[in-house]
């Protein structure tokens, strides 16, 4: 079940990423819970959050601080998306 | 003029084995020889006496007249050694430092922490009471066994019994699809599969007796599965076939005659040694057949003089079971260098879980490809500070060209030794440019062409030493392919590398030779597609791609990647039935279907709808101005094609990014 507090936009973002790239169709199943680790369950590995961060930071056109990338912050589809959705260049980009 | 990235110590140059045999070179020929410039131009002119004095000075155990050391001078039909007996597996395993019995040899860890170690000693009673055993179940010389392996020191074991009684060995790693395994290992015939049974990548478990139940079912020739790991099958095996585990096999091989001997079988130079793949542009994967005489050879003159391989070092090179490395890697064994083994994702638990790996294991050559570095670099990983590596003393990298950045990346945030770029294939079981000793590093470059290999640019007609051109070598050299499978009266193996340039190898790579004698891979120059340093099999994608519905015709390219300077990524272009549109769903369909039946390296970053492929006016497809239209290159031979005009949609293509 989706979290009301999850910015869609972003959330279908990673969805579809995880699709294109590593889990072709299957990604929203496979996930099953917004907070289920993608380390744990294997749906990502460091080399693919890599390039998860590469994908957000060039459509998003933001830049995301190496030091950051841990799974504190990016281990789960939630934590994903609250950590980009708390980026202050995200948050400038969506501002009117 | 920039400066070189790293200049060898004189002294320590001077004590390494390829100054040392050069000196021995000097002494036995009497010419001077002392340069590198001048002591390749020998080895390439004298082939003969160079290998005759590489052979003696090796220690290569082998029987039989060391004459003639090559029948004939034509670099398709020469043959070496003809009356030479050895055993590739023997080499491996002898004594190589008075008492290393109780060194250890070999080391086998996983993504989980598990860690197995082999001293010499163990390794060679194993081998010999595994082959032992492998011998009562009746494997024989000549036959052909395989492996659907993790990268593992069972596997090694495995491959040591089997080749030790002149099996040929062949392997593919577990994430080949079924149809992928049995295109290959159905050529082969092979009369006995090793297999494991369980794989874990990333953390996640994979049971594999599905895959090896449809590999075996499909496979008559197997008398015998020996599995890897574990029990086998949870319920019967296939009718018709024995099963063994390795561990009772080598029990019931501990007390045979060959176990409880010193001696081991020896074969004829060319005995085949290794079945590898090369993925061609059309039809199956090419079979090719390596001997145990080249692929020693080869490897002692590459690990011994250009690597300076020895009892001292530790070498970890990332692999699989199905890579011609994994082959490079168990060779170094014959060196006394003890050799790593990893099973499992590099970057899993810890983004940096192959580096701590390699710290663990006090690893000083460390082999890599482009693609790891450049993750290490995007995922803003220092090593050199987080992870040091204090024994390191090399870096190789291969699998695809490492860039002049990567170099300087490594050199400030791995290590400041010699960065390594070698180059070769499966086809020749080794490196046609490599590193060497006592020569600088320039980024971007390979130190050196390979020793008593007479490598050229070719251009126009011409082969030069220095220049931009084709990859050409212009002399015999004992580690050519002893053949094809299949291929009985050897047109297939001439057309694939001898006939694109009268009188030469051609191998199908562009590079540049330097004057000073470095040279640089610039990628392939033949319809081979190759992303991030894997060869693929066009005409496996497209058998499993024009199988689906809705598909009328494909073609796979090879594309420089926008995102990533110097990478390449795989573009799938589909033409689909009147009417049909690739949405997303079908786009979907297409990755999974390639995951699943051929490999995740078979799943393209683009697929892109076209309503015409480029076909010449014989009807034949064309790749090439297909690329050239990709890339916005000027089309190559416009003229011989038939619908020139689809082109144009190609190349709007041609800055698309991945969906």
């Amino acid at each position: 079940m989706q979290p009301a507090s999850l910015d869609p936009t972003l959330r279908k973002l990673v969805i579809d990423w995880l699709d294109d790239n590593y889990h072709f169709g299957e990604a929203e199943q496979l996930i099953g819970s917004d907070d289920r680790s993608f380390l744990q369950s294997g749906i990502l590995d460091s080399l693919g959050f890599v390039k998860l961060i590469l994908h957000l930071e060039k459509t998003l056109g933001i830049v995301i601080d190496r030091k950051d990338l841990t799974p504190a912050n990016f281990d789960g589809l939630a934590k994903i998306v609250g950590y980009v959705s708390a980026h202050p260049g995200y948050a400038a980009r969506k501002r009117p | 003029m920039s400066e070189p990235l790293w200049t060898p110590d004189p002294a320590a140059a001077a004590r390494s084995e390829m100054a040392v045999f050069q000196a021995e070179c000097a002494r036995r020929t009497g010419r001077r020889l002392a340069t590198w410039g001048e002591f390749q131009d020998f080895a390439c002119a004298e082939y003969r006496t160079f290998w005759r004095l590489f052979l003696d000075w090796s220690g290569t155990l082998c029987e039989g007249d060391h004459e003639p050391v090559c029948l004939g001078d034509g670099v398709a039909e020469a043959r070496f050694f003809p009356r030479l007996r050895l055993n590739w597996t023997e080499n491996l395993l002898r004594t190589v430092t008075p008492g290393d019995a109780a060194a250890e040899a070999m080391v086998a860890v996983d993504e989980n922490g598990g860690r197995r170690a082999w001293t010499r000693g163990a390794l060679r009673e194993q081998a010999r009471a595994l082959a032992g055993g492998l011998q009562a179940i009746g494997v024989r010389s000549g036959d052909r066994v395989v492996a659907y392996a993790r990268h593992a020191g069972e596997t090694v074991l495995a491959c040591l019994a089997a080749t030790a009684l002149g099996a040929a060995w062949s392997a593919v790693a577990p994430d080949l699809g079924v149809e992928a395994v049995l295109a290959r290992f159905q050529q082969i015939e092979p009369v006995v599969l090793f297999a494991h049974f369980d794989h874990a990548y990333q953390g996640a478990r994979k049971g594999l007796e599905d895959r090896v139940r449809a590999v075996l079912a499909a496979l008559p020739s197997v008398r015998a599965v020996v599995v890897l790991d574990g029990d086998g099958f949870t319920g019967d095996p296939p009718p018709g076939v024995a099963l063994h585990t390795l561990d009772a096999l080598r029990r019931r091989g501990a007390a045979s005659e060959l176990a409880a001997s010193t001696w081991w079988p020896r074969f004829p130079f060319d005995h085949p040694l290794f079945v590898l793949f090369s993925s061609g542009t059309t039809g199956r994967p090419k079979c090719i057949v390596h001997g145990h005489g080249g692929t020693l050879l080869e490897h002692q003159k590459e690990h011994r003089l250009h690597s300076g391989f020895g009892p001292s070092d530790t070498l970890y090179f990332h692999t699989t079971a199905g890579w011609m490395m994994w082959n490079w890697l168990v060779s170094a064994l014959a060196c006394g260098t003890r050799i790593v083994l990893y099973d499992g994702s590099p970057t899993w638990p810890q983004p940096d879980a192959l580096l701590r790996m390699l710290q663990r294991e006090a690893v000083t050559v460390f082999g890599t490809s482009p693609a790891y570095v450049q993750y290490l670099k995007e995922a803003g990983l220092d090593p050199a500070r987080d992870v040091p590596l204090p024994r390191l003393r090399a870096i190789q990298s291969t699998g695809s060209v490492l860039y002049d950045w990567l170099f300087h990346w490594l050199h400030e945030h791995v290590a400041r030794v010699p960065v390594q770029s070698i180059s070769g294939g499966t086809d020749i079981l080794g490196c046609f440019v490599l590193g060497h000793p006592g020569l600088p590093v320039w980024a971007g470059e390979s130190q050196c062409v390979s020793l008593a290999m007479d490598v050229r640019a070719a251009a126009d007609g011409v082969a030069r030493r220095t220049g931009t051109g084709e990859l050409v070598c212009m002399n015999p050299f004992p580690s050519r392919p002893v053949g094809f499978l299949a291929d009985p009266d050897g047109t297939r193996y001439r057309q694939t590398y001898y006939s694109q340039h009268e009188g030469a190898w051609t191998h199908g790579d562009f590079l540049t030779l330097h004057e000073r004698g470095s040279a640089r891979i610039l990628g392939r120059s033949d319809g081979t597609l190759k992303i991030r340093g894997v060869r693929i099999g066009p005409a496996e994608l497209y058998s499993v791609v024009l199988a689906m519905e809705g598909i009328v015709d494909a073609m796979a390219l090879a594309q420089h990647a926008p995102d990533e300077p110097g990478g390449t990524r795989l573009v799938l272009l589909v033409v689909l039935a009147p009417g049909r549109v690739l949405d997303r769903p079908l786009m979907l369909r297409i990755k999974k279907e390639l995951q699943t039946r051929a490999s995740p390296v078979h799943v393209p970053a683009v697929i892109a709808q076209v309503q015409a492929l480029p076909q010449t006016h014989n009807g034949k497809r064309s790749e090439n101005a297909a690329s050239d239209a990709l890339h916005h290159r000027p089309v190559r031979n416009l003229v011989a094609l038939r619908n020139p005009e689809c082109l144009e949609e190609i190349r709007r293509l041609g800055g698309a990014q991945a969906p």
